[in-house]
């Protein structure tokens, strides 16, 4: 989706600000470092900063025309003097970083200026970031750098301490919620959209999206299994878990809608209920509440996040599962 | 755009085109051929962005109707598809028309193709040629020059300037210079200029490669123009675009030693045969290093010694020793590679000390050069 300056500063008035004044000034650095949560505009401001380098026409000096040539062959991915590195995989490999240095020993194709971006920069592999960092060292003139990620501590300080962090902020959640229900979503399932993504975009297309929906469904039913039967929690898992949650990517929103789940009941608990995001099961979870005490609505929040660090780090997604059910059975701590 | 083009001279130019794209790319643009249609014929276009070739397609050559335009126009399509569609048509005459929405029409007799092609706009831009400042040089001499510096440039990526060739243009002569650091070679030519101006360029060394496979061997002048990014070879109907290195080259003048301490002359042949032997033995050791000693009786001797595999020993009688005795080790590749690279029957070898870089040049001739760093043995 393609968003105009006036758009993202919106979304973002700090950054755009800052970056604003650097291209005016003239005073643009030679790596920037974007980070800050999933689809809070990284890589569209990282676009549109590209766009303002190249453009043929800039508006106020500053605000690219979208309308030249450049801008629309950067927005299409066509222009050859900026290059966009995508992890390959699950990482960034040393190789893709090569290639890029070998780009870059060249002058550029068209102009003198030449722009990489990187995006998901925590995911680059070791060796990866040290062949980075000889490369961000020692730029070229006229060479932009932008680094994207959603995990700051992730990456190196060696590159951190060369590039200039920007910190993009999460769209607060009313903020988004109220923008879901103007675009037409239902107002009881804008909260849960509204926690899971900052992206407008993301959340409309989740919210259409028959999966989600399935998935939703089938979070809330392993709650209740686990509640009421916990033995039947494992068959559960085989019956209708495993065939609907396949990829990484998916398991990982399974866990963070069960995590929601948990942490409605603390919302019920501590008397916040305008908070809650599970609107349509409002009754049901008030009935649980009841039974369990925040000590343990804690401990079985922990669990579900060292899941999801286990994911990351490449286990078994069916032992994982597994482990996770018998760690949320109330009562019993055998594992 | 529309036009009709005899399937022949289309083949060929594609093939021509086709020597530039590579399916390894990032930029989605450069998996196609961008073909431009204009009043005064066609232009075919490839490019991976390291190098672009472009050629062009005459509306008439020599009396013939080649191209008929019908509508001027661009437009990009798929390389992969496009070259083999064109190979494999039926009859003598290809028509291409693009409709609305970047749908192209390939017709040839009875068959008919509809290919998704990309919008001309997005292709990347290549420099404009401005006629007034380039300058000639006969092509078998620039393929010459070419060939004789090309393969002295490294291979390795951690000094990328050295993976080109250095082109310094100063008062109408070009110099050609490459070096890995171990060795260098260098070649002077002189050249026609309009303007007399002064470059100093690194080319990188793949893309000499590949103009020297692409450009006919004839004594018809090739045009150079150098712009600030790229440089272009324009030769008949036939454009090449190269990128530049980013970057200072090293100054290479100092490393040339001026005076020599012992002089040798030698016949070519005889002393690359004799390398190569020597080499046989070599190569099963570390470096491919062979020995070079002068012996009594305006003799050399040529030697190589691998302990676990066996010797050799080979005499050749020189033309002529001037100067002190010397024994001196060195890449038995990196000798053959500059004797093979340089012209004449015979040779002359200057060297400075066995620890210096020693000259190898051909006898009365100042255009070229070749220098090789010694190996240190005991």
């Amino acid at each position: 989706m393609e968003k105009t300056w006036d758009q993202l500063e919106e979304l973002q008035p700090t950054v755009l600000k800052m970056l604003k004044n650097s291209l005016l000034k003239n005073r643009v650095a030679h790596a920037y470092l974007f980070e800050g949560m999933r689809g809070t505009g990284k890589k569209e401001v990282g676009l549109l900063l590209t766009k303002a380098l190249f453009c043929e026409s800039l508006i106020e000096g500053y605000k690219p025309c979208e309308t030249c040539n450049n801008c629309r062959r950067i927005q299409s991915g066509n222009h050859p003097d900026v290059h966009i590195v995508e992890p390959d995989g699950l990482s960034i490999k040393v190789d893709q970083i090569r290639s890029l240095q070998t780009e870059f020993s060249k002058k550029g194709v068209e102009s003198l200026k030449k722009v990489y971006l990187i995006s998901h920069a925590d995911k680059m592999s070791v060796s990866a970031s040290n062949s980075l960092l000889k490369f961000l060292e020692e730029p070229n003139p006229g060479t932009v750098a932008f680094l994207l990620t959603e995990q700051l501590q992730q990456l190196l300080p060696t590159i951190l301490s060369r590039c200039q962090i920007l910190t993009f902020k999460p769209l607060a959640p009313k903020v988004m919620m109220k923008q879901l229900v103007e675009n037409g979503v239902a107002p009881v399932k804008a909260p849960l959209l509204a926690q899971l993504t900052n992206n407008l975009d993301e959340a409309l297309k989740l919210n259409v999206d028959e999966w989600f929906a399935q998935a939703q469904k089938i979070v809330v039913k392993l709650y209740e299994v686990l509640k009421k039967n916990p033995l039947e929690a494992m068959v559960m898992l085989q019956s209708d878990w495993f065939s609907h949650f396949k990829e990484k990517e998916q398991i990982h929103r399974g866990l963070d809608l069960l995590l929601l789940i948990f942490k409605d009941l603390l919302y019920i608990q501590l008397d916040k209920q305008e908070q809650m995001v599970f609107i349509e099961e409002d009754e049901r979870l008030r009935q649980f509440a009841l039974q369990t005490s925040g000590r343990r609505i804690s401990d079985q929040m922990s669990a579900i996040l060292e899941a999801k660090r286990k994911l990351q780090a490449n286990m078994n997604p069916q032992l994982m599962m597994e482990q996770l059910v018998l760690k949320l059975q109330e009562g019993s701590s055998f594992v | 755009m529309k036009f009709i083009i005899q399937r022949d001279r289309l083949v060929q130019s594609v093939q021509d085109v086709m020597k530039a794209v590579t399916s390894r790319t990032t930029i989605p643009i450069l998996t196609g051929i961008k073909i431009a249609a204009t009043s005064e014929g066609v232009t075919l276009t490839g490019s991976d962005s390291d190098i672009s070739i472009e050629s062009f397609i005459p509306k008439e050559d020599a009396g013939h109707e080649i191209v008929e335009i019908k509508q001027s126009g661009a437009i990009v399509l798929q390389a992969k598809f496009f070259s083999e569609i064109v190979k494999k048509l039926p009859t003598d005459s290809v028509e291409i028309e693009v409709l609305g929405s970047l749908q192209t029409v390939i017709r040839s007799g009875k068959s008919e193709f509809n290919l998704n092609g990309l919008d001309a706009e997005e292709y990347p831009h290549l420099p404009q040629i401005e006629e007034n400042n380039k300058f000639h040089i006969a092509t078998d001499l620039l393929k010459a020059m070419i060939r004789q510096t090309h393969f002295a440039v490294s291979t390795s990526e951690t000094r990328p300037i050295l993976t080109g060739v250095n082109w310094k243009i100063e008062n109408d002569e070009l110099i050609c210079i490459a070096t890995d650091s171990h060795r260098l070679a260098l070649r002077k030519a002189k050249i026609e200029t309009d303007n007399h101006e002064n470059y100093n360029v690194v080319i990188p060394g793949k893309s000499l490669n590949e103009l020297n496979k692409i450009i006919d061997d004839t004594n018809e002048p090739i045009d150079i123009v150098i712009t600030e990014n790229q440089i272009l070879f324009k030769a008949k109907h036939l454009l090449f675009f190269s990128r530049l290195l980013e970057g200072n080259y090293p100054d290479t003048s100092r490393l040339i030693p001026n005076e020599s301490k012992t002089a040798v002359t030698v016949n070519t042949k005889e002393f690359l045969h004799a390398i190569d032997r020597a080499s046989l033995l070599a190569r099963e050791g570390r470096n491919n290093v062979v020995k070079f000693s002068i012996i009594e009786g305006g003799s050399i001797e040529i030697s190589s010694n691998t302990p676990e595999v066996g010797k050799v020993v080979e005499e050749i009688q020189s033309q002529s020793i001037e100067g002190e005795d010397l024994k001196i080790s060195f890449s038995a590749k990196y000798m053959m590679d500059a004797l093979k690279a340089l012209e004449g029957t015979d040779i002359n070898v200057s060297f400075t000390g066995a620890m210096r870089p020693f000259v190898i040049r051909p006898l009365h001739d100042e255009t070229i050069l070749q220098l090789i760093l010694p190996v240190r043995t005991y």
